[in-house]
């Protein structure tokens, strides 16, 4: 069953989406580039629960006037499959890429009404100044009380906020396109990533945005636990006998999104598919699921497209 | 917001303590009961309407009492002590104790205030357009807690001993302030946009409290050692705070200036900062 959205055919299915934990923090810094760089460095190698600590990517960059200090800034969102396990990889991510990082300073991203639970993320990180860091207080009885640590480094002083707030999220919301040669489909999921990015509350955590390799659980070998997408893969598409890549097919991308609730991440869903499909060249778009067994979140295609 | 308004029957030599002066006294009460309420005069005890006279609409909850006092009010002593919510608006002069212990709610005096102004207060917000005497934002004698919350905002100058055993807070005075300003402070936020008299952070303990001279500062204790000039990113969320929050419109041209640190009161071992411009 599928349907046509732009004139390409989308298959009627659901992509299947299970919960995490997640988190967001603003990194700023004396420009824009430094904030980049903290954001870029703390969001490396979390593509994927698979074999990283966490999943984690760049949600926006936050203008001067919007940002806590003043200053340029990125919003990084980081995901753990428990609580635990966030507030681990959020605190040895943040202590190695963004308490080294020039200039930089760290604010809570998740206000605490929309959190579960707050995490002392900076009230751990404040041992890094072996007895020199200052607590800062802020708004105590007239205004929202805030609670930050003044690090005194080498540069000057990390300033970082008390706690980052965290609460259970939606992540593996995805969809594969499905493109007659691999530049219009690259170019296809790149237009995707674009108009992803403008929907807040959700990140790509893979290269750019994009999982070029797709997996599948288990593999023909014992010691590996994840292989190849092999129904996905074009360059075997005669050769396996179970593959799912039509006949104009000739290269799949596929786009994986999480976020802090199964709305946005639809809406993100929704709104790559619409731009993928515009592109050109993109012949067939459906999504991964594992009939239920995986998740509890089932994210129809079709129903993302709704609105759009 | 319901409207009360307060007109004092002249000045008195005599002071006037009138704590009942109070959203939280006047919510809920009739007209007739907050004109018959007590207030000491000298050392008698008689119904407000004898030196102030009430009028206007009473509020049920005191978050929703505006109180406006209508002329010279520096003989009334304790207006909005302990209040919890609602509003205070002095036009004129205020007397001492204005807003002690409050927890909250926002008191405007147009005018100076005298002595004692915000001692010990845990919230809420006042502001002086005028000056502020001495002894703003303090601890009682005796009391090892000063300001544990709440903001004080004085557009002209203060006397001696701002925020002294101050422990939560912010103070801001764009004028000067006198001798001792956070004295035994441990905790807690002074901001002077004027000039700091002498021995600012006298026996200071630190405990996150610092005092930023924003306009330098003449001379400072020898037990506090200057540590480095730097551009300090956290005075950046304070000043926008000022800017947005306060109004203080000059508050954005403090951002990104290089500012002394020094550390003390190493006379008690102390580690509180003062920041100098």
């Amino acid at each position: 069953m599928s349907f046509k959205h732009n004139g390409v055919e989308i298959e009627n299915t659901f992509a299947e989406g299970f919960s995490m934990w997640g988190s967001r923090v603003i990194i700023t810094a004396s420009t824009q580039r430094w904030a980049d760089i903290a954001a870029i460095n703390m969001t490396g190698f979390a593509t994927s629960v698979i074999a990283c600590d966490c999943e984690a990517g760049i949600e926006s960059r936050i203008l001067p006037d919007d940002s806590p200090d003043g200053r340029p800034g990125t919003a990084v969102m980081v995901y753990g499959f428990s609580r635990g396990k966030l507030s681990e990889s959020m605190l040895s991510r943040m202590g190695q890429c963004v308490l080294t990082c020039p200039s930089t300073a760290v604010y809570n991203g998740l206000p605490e009404e929309s959190a579960d639970e707050m995490m002392d993320i900076g009230k751990s990180i404040r041992f890094f100044g072996d007895g020199y860091q200052v607590k800062m207080r802020l708004g105590d009885g007239w205004q929202q009380r805030q609670r930050f640590w003044r690090i005194p480094v080498m540069q000057g002083e990390f300033l970082v906020e008390e706690k980052i707030g965290a609460k259970k999220a939606v992540a593996g919301g995805n969809f594969l396109i499905m493109g007659d040669t691999e530049e219009n489909t690259l170019r296809a999921a790149e237009e995707a990533v674009d108009a992803i990015h403008q929907v807040p509350g959700v990140v790509t955590p893979f290269p750019g945005g994009l999982c070029r390799s797709g997996s599948k659980v288990g593999s023909a070998y014992k010691f590996l636990r994840a292989s190849t997408n092999t129904p996905y893969c074009p360059s075997i598409k005669n050769s396996f006998k179970d593959s799912k890549v039509p006949k104009d097919v000739n290269s799949v991308i596929e786009v994986v999104i999480n976020g802090f609730d199964e709305t946005s991440v639809m809406k993100a869903m929704g709104v790559g598919v619409d731009a993928a499909t515009k592109a050109g060249g993109v012949k067939w778009i459906t999504a991964v699921n594992f009939e239920g067994k995986l998740g509890k979140f089932k994210m129809s295609l079709k129903e993302s497209l709704k609105g759009v | 917001m319901k409207k009360i308004v307060l007109t004092p029957r002249g000045f008195s030599s005599i002071p006037i303590v009138a704590e009942v002066i109070s959203p939280d006294v006047f919510a809920g009460k009739s007209l007739n009961e907050i004109r018959n309420l007590p207030i000491h005069y000298g050392n008698e005890t008689v119904p407000m309407k004898e030196y102030i006279h009430a009028q206007g609409k009473v509020a049920e909850k005191s978050g929703e009492q505006l109180i406006v006092i209508d002329g010279d009010a520096r003989h009334i002593k304790q207006i909005g002590t302990k209040m919890s919510a609602g509003r205070i608006v002095v036009q004129g002069f205020a007397g001492m104790h204005l807003g002690t212990q409050m927890s909250g709610g926002d008191i405007t005096v147009t005018g100076n205030v005298l002595d004692w102004a915000g001692a010990e207060m845990k919230g809420g917000l006042i502001r002086v357009l005028g000056d502020a005497g001495n002894l703003l934002g303090a601890a009682y004698r005796g009391s090892s807690e000063g300001m544990t919350g709440g903001c004080i905002v004085v557009t002209g100058s203060a006397g001696s001993e701002v925020g002294s055993f101050m422990r939560r807070g912010m103070i801001v005075v764009l004028g000067n302030t006198g001798d001792f300003t956070g004295v035994h402070m441990n905790g807690g936020e002074i901001f002077i946009f004027g000039k700091p008299g002498k021995r600012a952070g006298a026996q200071a303990m630190g405990n996150g409290g610092f005092i930023a001279c924003l306009n330098g500062a003449d001379e400072l204790l020898p037990t506090y050692r200057y540590e480095t000039t730097y551009v300090p990113t956290f005075m950046r969320i304070y000043m926008k705070q000022l800017y947005n929050k306060l109004g203080i419109t000059n508050a954005p041209q403090y951002i990104d200036v290089p500012m002394k640190r020094y550390r003390g009161d190493l006379a008690v071992g102390g580690t509180a900062e003062i920041l100098v411009l």
